[in-house]
């Protein structure tokens, strides 16, 4: 595999000697010892803090002058963002902005840095940076048990302000540590938490891909080098010499490293780490056999040995590695990298660190490429307070929070991302290198799930713990080789918790979130894209999640509002933190009224119904996607059996069964003197030649009778298919015990002797946004105000039993079955039930709903809800 | 790892080009259009992904020697990883007979009698070999070039090199087999390091093919019209004070563009303007054709709008729900055979009538092969095998009729020009336009490529 690289190797050395020097040396910027730059002269800035005298005397430099500071409103949601990842409340805003106390922006930010959110928010951004997933990846993709407790000590890290030396040295050692406890030793999870191959193709060459994989999350993430690139040749453009690579992976060679059990996924044991339940990494070998180099990288290709040390970057720090003593069960390797990574004298580990703060504050690193420092990363923007930075961080004692708080109490951080010369500094600075003004940006994915749960107050703030599963849509579960195992959503309530909480599955990533540039997590990341494509808007515009959140809040807006205008104003407070303006309101309200009346069904506001429309139709058109009645077009074989029952809607379905031997009886009066199809419980079935349903709203109406003697689960109509994978999530209609009604396995009544033997009645079941419910004879058997859990629909219908088992066969009578894909309005079931009811003489209820279905002022402001969702405002942080 | 080629001169060449440009990237057209590094008539690529492993003793390698040495142990000096460690048989003949198709007189076995009739358009070739002997590392290493998962795709890599013809439709299509994904799920088309805009999207072939295209019922038709001329007024709004080009206006036009996708991707589905004789011809609404044949049938139709790259996979989930004929070569490879052999042969067939063959490159292949041997004595099923395995290509710019590389006499791996699935992918890539060591993509202080410093384009195999 790697026998051309040789050749290529020659080959590019050819290039460099043409090219000059086209490498870094030991005395590239990023390796130059960090000395303390001399704060500029800003004169009349004097206000300002040491990073607005650097970043100003740049943009003096080029004669541009900085923005004004960010309106207030936008400088707390800007904060709230980036210190929390969720946005403030109206509230909030309003006494920040009306707030007379000087003080009041720092006090915020104190507030902030203090909130538990913090460190949800912050933990997020490192969990990228280490290639964080909770499963292995590969043939079984299998979850790491107990990973999530690596998640959970990131996020308590970043709150307690867990110094960075001491961050650093717990995730690489914190199983060699002095006082070493659980927390620390849950830390070492960092080195397991990438892909793991339980079936590779050479166990004993896989070994050196994990090495590879642990040299390279820990030379990236700490130090910005690309030292995998030295495993098969000596770096091509840093300092890194080949032995470089294999010294510090040697670091990880005393390690669980072998091939072992596959329970194992490649960790040590219980008794090795010392606790149980926890997923981290520890050395089994004190003095562990030694590593040899590998030409080429090639593992069938041993070279020499070569000793564990450090980098030869920093000669004043790499020294020979001391022996462990005799007392210690490890190697110590890990701990006298770390030590050498932490040394206040390691020119790249706070370079790197506030580099990445800076980033995620200002939406741009001054170096822009966050995990290369070395000869290909991007020219540091302003380099002199990327040390000035480095420096008061390692002298602050490495605190995190304290570089935080730095940048964002500037005024360069305060300043508006607007800016009246823009146009003129654009041309100039497109990018913005100079800092100009802010940078306006886009919601990550995280902050975004966040934001829309907190829009409809359902954020559950519950912190920590193992992670939850969102519901998926059934067409996203298709990827799965393993479609029934691989995936069970949590409960409801779980699902409300914050994105970090969220599992992260390296077969599949959810998909609303990897549409907003959520990374692959195989390779360390340290900077997210923030791509702008049709998908999202797609996402935005129809996932039912979206939806649901709008429906949410618009349900409160209503709840606690008196009026209209009151209830928009409410979600606008909810969603974009502030009033909206006279104009905006105009805009809303029309686009309310109009969407009210297309959901009562009228062109514009305003106009009357027409006569005959507020009659409604007995059996309304719209959405009928499958009609069968046995007073209407049935064709009969030879003995009097159905062959084929014609399908009155548009869809024109062709239902019809093929064998003589399960084919139903005609019966010509068997409910109220008007004919019906007898099943007899014994193999008689109906096929359907198409899909009946596509949406996930949808109604069925049947008028049936029950005559099983037997108690087992029987239906009437249903998609069942355990083959192609919706055992559990396939749309049926049924009965089951006595008299209880399943409709699907997400939702049936309570068992109750309402439905009598043998005597007719009309079963209507719905399910969509705005809840399930069943009815029987108009009388509520059962009702929830969630739809169903997402259905797999494309599988084959049948009639009469469950799908395609060959089982739960229907025994009575089906006069009349209607399907809709929709939910009926309230007048609409009620006049189609009253129709049936008085064709077949079934006495009727009122078809009372515990949720009002369709209530078209509730759609309309679920409507404004949602399209305020959609916006630029809510989407963007100015 | 080693390589990182273009590191240097070619970095320029490209941006000289125009290709890929900060400035399109910045204003969302990441997927504009844009022409390969040499002029070629492939426009699309649709690649039929025979998931779990094709024999090739019993497909497109004739092997008779088989026939003699039956019952025999593969000789000694034959190294091989016995994959799952499973029981390990005796040297068995192909399970169906060959015979000659076309002009060409390629040999193809009975599984196939269809494709058979098309052997004049095929290139075969028998010299494949990969690097894994396992399902989750080997389709990896099929579609990303590497056996390790987080990198990008073959259609990625395409989709990121030529951009799409067809703004309402996504670049790089997925279409799976209803059994299941394959092994390893989403890394086999994800855009690794690349923006994910470039990954797969996973098509379904009839109603609503991609997800979120519709909304609850309420929300469709003028409702969302109604919805998106007030969102559109509020955010004209919020433009106002704010730089009118860009990312905010970028948005505001997505979801234009958003509503129109909504109306034209099912279009692209809708297989009722489809003649009855095009249905049948590619046994839609027949078992057990109905499935592979519609995804055929869509492939076809996404081609004329102008998608990329297609991969359909035949075979989803695990072993005998896919080409991974463990428990007997006959009953399994008579299953899928028959699953996809006249939807494949009437895909060919239907692209050279409305003249898109020559645009549009067909590779057909798993992600490896299986061993010349059972699994025990009188076991009907082989076991995996990389070492040497048969592919073929067929469409723009390949010469059909010919055979690259031969295996060993028993079929056990690739002895003459062999060909590994970096050359495979320079190859594609080669048809496609593109220059398999200029599409680089920094990442890391490293441009990298596809076949990272590998890969050898198969001249033979053109025209």
């Amino acid at each position: 595999m790697r026998g051309i690289i040789q050749i290529f190797g020659i080959f590019v050395i050819a290039i460099q000697c043409l090219a000059g020097a086209d490498r870094a040396g030991l005395n590239w910027w990023s390796l130059r010892e960090i000395t303390r730059p001399l704060v500029p002269e800003t004169g009349k800035v004097a206000k300002g803090s040491p990073i607005d005298a650097f970043i100003r005397s740049t943009l003096k430099e080029h004669g541009i002058n900085p923005a004004p500071p960010a309106e207030s409103t936008h400088l707390i949601r800007r904060v709230y963002f980036d210190l929390t990842g969720i946005p403030p409340a109206y509230k909030e805003v309003q006494d920040f902005v009306n707030s007379s106390n000087d003080n009041a922006y720092p006090e915020l930010v104190e507030r902030l840095l203090s909130s538990p959110r913090f460190g949800e928010r912050w933990a997020r951004h490192w969990l990228d940076v280490v290639r964080y997933a909770e499963t292995n990846g590969y043939e079984r993709d299998a979850v790491k048990p107990h990973i999530w407790k690596y998640r959970d000590w990131v996020v308590h890290a970043f709150n307690s302000d867990m110094p960075y030396h001491r961050f650093v040295t717990e995730q690489l050692a914190g199983d060699e540590i002095e006082g070493r406890n659980e927390s620390s030793v849950i830390a070492t999870g960092m080195l397991r938490a990438g892909t793991w191959n339980d079936e590779p193709n050479d166990a004993q060459e896989y070994k050196y891909e994990r090495l590879e994989d642990m040299v390279d999350v820990v030379t990236t993430a700490f130090l910005g080098m690309t030292v995998r690139c030295a495993r098969c040749h000596d770096h091509k453009f840093d300092p890194i010499p080949q032995r470089d690579y294999y010294r510090i992976a040697a670091a990880f060679w005393s390690g669980p490293i072998e091939p072992g059990s596959a329970r194992q996924m490649g960790g040590p044991d219980a008794g090795q780490l010392g606790y149980k339940e926890v997923f981290g990494w520890t050395d089994i070998h004190r003095e562990p056999p030694p590593i040899h180099l590998l030409i080429n990288g090639d593992p069938n290709k041993k070279s020499d040995i070569v000793p564990p040390g450090h980098l030869s970057l920093v000669p004043h720090l790499d020294l020979p590695l001391v022996v462990p003593p005799d007392e210690s069960k490890t190697s110590r390797r890990r701990l006298q990298l770390a030590g050498f990574i932490t040394s206040p004298r390691n020119p790249l580990t706070p370079r790197v660190m506030v580099n990445r703060i800076w980033q995620h504050l200002m939406g741009r690193g001054i170096v822009a490429t966050p995990n290369n420092f070395g000869y290909k990363s991007a020219s540091p923007s302003h380099p002199e307070l990327l040390d000035w930075m480095a420096h008061e961080f390692v002298r602050d004692g490495w605190s995190i929070k304290s570089v935080i708080r730095k940048i964002v109490l500037s005024e360069t951080y305060r300043q508006s991302s607007l800016h009246p010369d823009a146009d003129k500094y654009q041309k100039a600075d497109p990018e913005n290198h100079l800092l100009w003004r802010h940078n306006r940006r886009r919601m990550d994915a995280e902050a975004l799930r966040d934001a829309l749960l907190y829009a409809s107050g359902e954020l559950d703030l519950k912190m920590g713990g193992e992670s939850f599963y969102p519901e998926l849509a059934p067409e996203v579960l298709e990827g799965f080789s393993r479609k029934s195992s691989a995936w069970s959503p949590s409960p409801p309530g779980d699902q409300l918790r914050r994105s970090i909480y969220m599992i992260s599955k390296r077969h599949l990533l959810v998909p609303l979130m990897k549409a907003f540039d959520f990374p692959s997590s195989e390779k360390p990341c340290g900077k997210r894209d923030s791509t702008t494509v049709v998908s999202q808007s797609l996402a935005m515009l129809n996932n039912r999640f979206v939806h649901s959140r709008s429906r949410r809040l618009a349900e409160v807006a209503m709840k606690v509002s008196r009026s209209t205008e009151d209830a928009i104003a409410f979600a606008w407070k909810k969603i974009l933190m502030r009033d909206p303006d006279a104009g905006e309101m105009d805009l809303a309200l029309a686009h309310y009224h109009q969407q009210v009346a297309h959901f009562e069904g009228r062109a514009k506001p305003g106009e009357v119904l027409p006569a005959k429309q507020a009659a409604v139709s007995a059996v309304p058109g719209e959405g009928l996607c499958l009609w069968l009645s046995a007073d209407a077009g049935v064709s009969l074989d030879a003995s009097g059996k159905l062959l084929r029952w014609k399908d009155q809607s548009e869809n024109a379905l062709v239902v019809t069964q093929d064998l003589p031997s399960s084919r139903p009886v005609f019966l010509d009066r068997a409910i109220a003197g008007k004919p019906a199809i007898r099943f007899s419980g014994k193999k008689d079935f109906l096929g359907i030649n198409g899909q009946v349903l596509k949406d996930q709203d949808f109604t069925i109406l049947a008028v049936a009778s029950d005559r099983s003697s037997s108690r087992g689960h029987r239906e009437i109509i249903s998609n069942w298919s355990g083959s192609d994978g919706n055992a559990g999530t396939s749309v049926f209609l049924g009965l089951t015990g006595k008299a209880r009604v399943r409709f699907s396995d997400n939702f049936s009544s309570a068992s109750n002797a309402l439905i009598l033997p043998n005597k007719p009645f009309l079963l209507s079941a719905s399910t969509g946004t705005s809840g399930s419910d069943i009815f029987y004879n108009g009388q509520v058997l059962a009702a929830r105000g969630s739809s169903l859990t997402a259905r797999n629909m494309v599988t084959p219908w049948v009639i009469g039993q469950q799908g395609n088992i060959n089982g739960e066969y229907w025994q009575g009578d089906i006069a009349e079955l209607l399907v809709y894909s929709r939910q009926l309005k309230q007048q609409e079931l009620e006049a189609l039930g009253k129709h049936l009811a008085g064709k077949y003489n079934i006495p009727l209820a009122g078809f009372h709903r515990a949720v009002p279905v369709q209530n078209p002022a509730l759609l309309g402001l679920a409507s404004v809800c949602h399209v305020l969702l959609n916006s630029n405002e809510f989407l963007y942080i100015d | 790892m080693g390589g990182g080629f273009s590191g240097l001169a070619l970095t320029s060449l490209l941006s000289g080009s125009g290709f890929f440009t900060s400035k399109a990237s910045a204003q969302g057209k990441t997927l504009a259009p844009r022409p390969g590094h040499f002029k070629t008539r492939a426009k699309s690529c649709i690649f039929l992904m025979m998931n779990g492993g094709p024999s090739q003793v019993d497909t497109f390698d004739y092997k008779p020697e088989l026939r003699r040495h039956a019952g025999k142990s593969l000789p000694r000096d034959k190294k091989y990883i016995n994959s799952g460690g499973r029981r390990v048989g005796f040297l068995t003949p192909n399970w169906r007979p060959f015979r000659p198709g076309g002009k060409s007189g390629i040999l193809v076995s009975d599984f196939f009698p269809n494709i058979r009739k098309h052997a004049d358009k095929l290139a075969v070739i028998r010299s494949c070999h990969a690097d894994s002997h396992a399902h989750g590392s080997a389709l990896v290493q099929m579609n990303t070039g590497m056996p390790l998962i987080g990198r990008p795709s073959l259609g990625s890599w395409v989709a990121y090199g030529l951009g799409s013809e067809n703004d309402s439709l996504p670049a790089y299509v997925v279409m799976l087999d209803k059994r299941g994904g394959p092994i390893s799920g989403m890394p086999n088309w994800s855009s690794g390091f690349m923006p994910a805009t470039y990954q797969g999207t996973l098509f379904r072939p009839s109603g609503s093919p991609i997800l979120d295209l519709s909304g609850p019922g309420q929300f469709r038709g003028q409702a969302q019209r109604n919805q998106l001329e007030f969102l559109d007024k509020l955010n004209r709004r919020h433009l106002l004070v704010r730089e009118k080009t860009g990312e905010l206006a970028a948005r505001i036009q997505n979801y234009e563009l958003a509503y129109r996708m909504q109306a034209e991707a099912p279009e692209a589905v809708d297989l009722s303007a489809e003649s009855g004789q095009t249905l049948e011809a590619y046994g839609v609404g027949k078992s057990p054709t109905d499935e592979f044949g519609k995804n055929c049938l869509v492939a076809r139709r996404l081609v004329e709008r102008g998608v990329r790259f297609i991969q359909l996979y035949s075979g989803g989930g695990h072993l005998e729900e896919t080409w991974d004929a463990h428990e007997s070569i006959e009953k399994n490879h008579g299953r899928h055979g028959l699953e996809v052999d006249q939807p494949i042969a009437a895909l060919l067939d239907d692209l050279d009538q409305r003249g898109l063959l020559d645009e549009t490159l067909v590779v057909w292949g798993g992600e490896f092969g299986r061993m010349p041997f059972s699994e025990g004595k009188d076991a009907p099923g082989r076991n995996h095998n990389p070492y040497g395995f048969s592919m073929w290509m067929a469409g723009a710019g390949v010469k059909g009729g010919t055979v690259h590389g031969e295996t060993d006499e028993l079929g056990f791996e690739a002895v003459v020009d062999r060909v590994h699935v970096h050359d495979i992918h320079a190859t594609i890539l080669h048809l496609m336009g593109i220059d398999h060591e200029l599409l680089t993509y920094f990442h890391q202080g490293r441009q990298e490529s596809l076949t990272d410093v590998h890969g050898k384009v198969i001249h033979e195999i053109m025209a």
